[in-house]
């Protein structure tokens, strides 16, 4: 079993290009933050990694892992790595981390997910995000590739189930409404209300597809710190702090599966599937199943990849909230909502609270955490005991599921 | 009993700071009534609300009226009338008196002024308006700043306050300092010292030399006269003015208004809404400083230094995250420009801090107003990095008051700034 000590998020409003900043301000701040948060000493730690999508594009730096070295005397010689699967790399890196642990090669592993995405243009940062589709195929020399491609995933769904805007735009009001409560989120001081994000005007415009401005995760600088470690640290971590392992966030299960690449295989792949995406509902059904448990109901929230409302919409009914294409129940029923049977993003998620691509997974991680030892504050969901995380790279391309308990 | 704000009244809605708090009314839901003079100032006023919150979706809480027409009926239906019309007491009294007639009597009033009395403004009218008047300073643009002061006067009604308070920071969403009704609050009467400070010491050292000395890397995002043109000379000297006139504290001279700027101001050189002042463009776009002891300008290419060594270290040091380091190099620097810049910084620390008990309650209310009202690194996160004990001696040194909350900490050996939910990295800049 791998257990979750604590971690840190930077403010996920920031921008470290206007702060003057290099993307190893960002590793120090997180981990600095993240031992202060969790009380580890830096000598304890066994082993680093970092999750990051790409660093060489956006701050020309890669070999990102050496940068842990750099934050601490105490890290002199610490292994480290960087881990790479598009908008999934801090799952990549949280999953490489617990897999160590569990083989008994280390007892405390640091997982930092990282992202500068602020020194470009959006225009730019769009052809720098094409990279995690086929790029040759699907994005080169397309303004916004990842926009429409998952407004494809939006008229997919409308082809075999129908599909209203509405739907989607109550997805993103309840994101950014989230947001307010998380006092890191990006979008917290942002303007936002269902009737924005249903009308289409100079304010909202349509960057592809079906897809609006209000359909969209944000472009974000942050990065986000956690500990892992393994059962024999977590019970002399307890201990030493007068408390009981069992109080200790666990990761009770995962999933993790790749489907092809290029969005228009997934679809042809999935013609005779209920599901649009069948991988990912693998990956879920996966982390149930190493989890022990048997269906969403099990779980107090989930926090979901929404870098589009779509890709929330896919996630409602994936992890089973409701029947394949009809997730347009749950969320008129408000089953999704904050206080709703299965509240999704407390967080603000990627919509609300931001989208610094590789560090998604690991705040994701962190939050769940947060949530199920009633640490999340204003975001808190009540009584919260488990939560899922769903985080996706491509255009639900790489598919990881954590499982997280107390 | 205070009952709901269910509908705003926004006098002077045209205004920077009318429309921009407009905007946050109508963006949390609350139907609001835009006011100018005219119909067509009002609407300018809605479209700019619309523009700040980049939606037309808040115009369905927008309605918009004249002063000649609708003020009366429009207060009358009232719970929150919200005064942004010139800064100008007399003025201000005059649409008071005309709110006064036509409010309900459990209506709040609020001013958005930058610094005059609450008390004074309110002064000659009837008692009920009294006890629910105060002041709620956004600063601009309330859109994006979050942080704000509420000021109540003698007679305010506690039950208004704590009412308005919630309403601030609950439904508004807002970052609520509450100050005395002193001159110029908390956030203007600490920034304001730091700025014109600066802008007397660049009359013997020069305007852009000043400017890059005081930058980014002592803990703000913009350099102070780069502010000071961009609040408006005109604003700048209000407020000095006032400060100067109205407060005798160790900080005194330092709300004296440069000659230069008065003569500056009355040629007609208003900063950026003029295109002219302390710096400007030439026809070519390149960049103009003005020199103060000649009133004329000259090319920034031509009289740029290069930054001491010190400040380099501080920025590389910022640059990579290492924050206390850049202080130490701050701390330890020798040289004309390492002191001149310790003046500044630590004169801000020590009077920024030695508000609190006169302006303010605590420590964190300097710091909130001075982080989220001007960008500005709190002068906690400040003594935090310079370490508590090291900024005393220091203070000590430059014969600076040393505040008692600073001397507190130094004794229980504890951090100054305790925001858990606050990253202090990101009042660093190395740009």
């Amino acid at each position: 079993m791998v257990y979750i000590l604590g971690g840190f998020q930077t403010d996920f409003a920031r921008n470290w290009t206007k702060e003057g900043k290099h993307i190893s301000a960002m590793i120090r701040e997180a981990v600095d933050g993240c031992l202060a948060a969790t009380g580890v000493a830096p000598q304890q730690i066994d082993v680093g990694h970092v999750g990051n999508f790409a660093a060489e594009l956006y701050a020309m730096q890669g070999h990102l892992g050496a940068f842990l070295v750099d934050v601490d005397p105490a890290f002199s010689g610490l292994p480290t790595g960087r881990h790479e699967a598009a908008c999934a790399s801090g799952s990549i890196a949280l999953l490489a981390a617990s897999a160590e642990i569990e083989a008994g090669r280390y007892d405390c592993a640091l997982v930092v997910g990282v992202e500068q995405m602020k020194t470009v243009s959006p225009a730019i940062g769009g052809d720098y995000l094409g990279t995690a589709a086929w790029y040759e195929l699907e994005a080169k020399g397309v303004e916004f590739p990842f926009p429409k491609l998952f407004g494809k995933l939006g008229d997919e769904y409308d082809r075999r189930y129908g599909l209203k805007d509405e739907h989607l735009a109550h997805i993103a009001a309840v994101n950014y409404g989230n947001a307010k409560r998380n006092p890191r989120a990006q979008t917290r001081t942002w303007y936002m209300s269902e009737a924005h994000a249903c009308e289409t005007s100079k304010y909202n415009s349509v960057i592809g597809g079906r897809i609006k401005i209000s359909d969209c995760s944000q472009v974000t600088d942050g990065a986000v710190a956690v500990i892992l470690a393994s059962e024999k640290f977590a019970h002399s971590y307890a201990k030493q702090r007068g408390t009981k392992v069992e109080e200790l966030a666990k990761i009770e299960g995962w999933g993790h599966r790749t489907a092809p690449l290029r969005f228009d295989d997934k679809v042809a792949e999935s013609a005779n599937d209920p599901y649009v995406l069948p991988h990912t509902r693998r990956a879920i059904l996966d982390a149930f199943k190493r989890a022990g448990i048997a269906d969403c109901w099990a779980l107090s929230g989930i926090e979901t990849h929404d870098c589009f409302t779509t890709s929330e919409y896919m996630a409602i009914d994936h992890f089973g909230l409701t029947a394949p294409g009809q997730s347009w129940r749950a969320i008129e029923e408000k089953v999704i909502d904050f206080d709703g049977k299965l509240p999704i993003n407390p967080s603000g998620g990627l919509i609300g609270a931001g989208h610094p691509v590789g560090a998604t997974g690991v705040r994701q991680l962190l939050d769940a955490s947060l949530q199920v030892t009633g640490r999340a504050g204003n975001y808190q969901v009540p009584d919260a005991r488990r939560f899922a995380t769903l985080n996706i790279g491509g255009s639900g391309t790489t598919s990881c599921v954590f499982i997280v308990g107390r | 009993m205070v009952k709901p704000i269910r509908n705003v009244v926004v006098l002077g809605a045209n205004g920077a700071m009318g429309s921009g708090s407009g905007a946050v009314f109508a963006a949390a839901g609350i139907p609001t009534v835009f006011l100018a003079r005219t119909r067509e100032k009002a609407e300018a006023g809605r479209e700019r609300a619309e523009s700040m919150v980049k939606s037309n979706a808040i115009s369905r809480f927008i309605t918009t009226g004249t002063y000649e027409e609708d003020l009366e009926r429009a207060v009358a239906a009232a719970d929150l009338v919200f005064e942004a019309v010139a800064e100008d007491l007399e003025t201000k009294r005059t649409f008071f008196s005309r709110v006064d007639r036509a409010r309900k009597l459990d209506a709040i009033i609020a001013t958005v002024s930058s610094g005059l009395s609450i008390a004074a403004m309110c002064a000659g009218q009837s008692e009920s308006f009294q006890r629910h008047f105060l002041g709620i300073h956004f600063f601009n643009p309330p859109t994006v700043i979050v942080g704000c002061e509420l000021i109540a006067h003698a007679g305010t009604d506690p039950a208004v306050t704590a009412y308005v308070r919630e309403l601030l920071a609950g439904t508004l969403g807002r970052e609520v300092i509450e100050t005395a009704d002193t001159p110029a609050f908390a956030g203007n009467r600490v920034g304001f010292k730091v700025l014109n400070e600066v802008a007397q010491l660049a009359e013997e050292h020069g305007v852009a030399f000043m400017d890059q000395l005081v930058g980014p890397h002592s803990g703000r995002a913009m350099p102070p006269l780069v502010t000071v043109d961009f609040v408006g000379w005109d604003v700048h000297k209000a407020i000095v003015d006032n400060l100067y006139a109205n407060t005798k504290d160790e900080a005194h001279e330092a709300f004296k208004l440069p000659a230069y700027m008065q003569r500056g101001i009355d040629a007609g050189r208003l900063g950026n809404k003029t295109k002219a002042g302390f710096f400007k463009k030439d026809e070519s776009k390149n960049v103009m400083v003005l020199d103060p002891t000649r009133d004329e300008y000259r090319l920034v290419a031509e009289v740029a230094a290069p930054l001491p060594a010190f400040v380099e270290q501080m920025k590389a040091a910022i640059h990579v995250g290492r924050y206390e380091r850049a202080m130490d190099a701050f701390c330890t620097a020798e040289g004309k420009e390492a002191d001149l810049l310790r003046r500044v910084v630590l004169g801000y620390i020590s009077y920024g801090l030695g508000r609190v008990g006169e302006v303010v309650q605590h420590a964190r209310d300097i710091d909130r107003i001075m982080g989220f009202g001007f960008n500005w690194a709190p002068p906690s996160v400040l003594a935090d990095a310079i370490g508590t004990r090291r900024t005393i001696t220091l203070l000590e040194q430059a014969k600076l008051a040393v505040p008692r909350v600073l001397v507190e900490a130094a004794e229980k050996n504890t951090h100054l700034f305790n925001e858990p939910e606050v990253d202090r990295g990101r009042f660093f800049f190395a740009a």
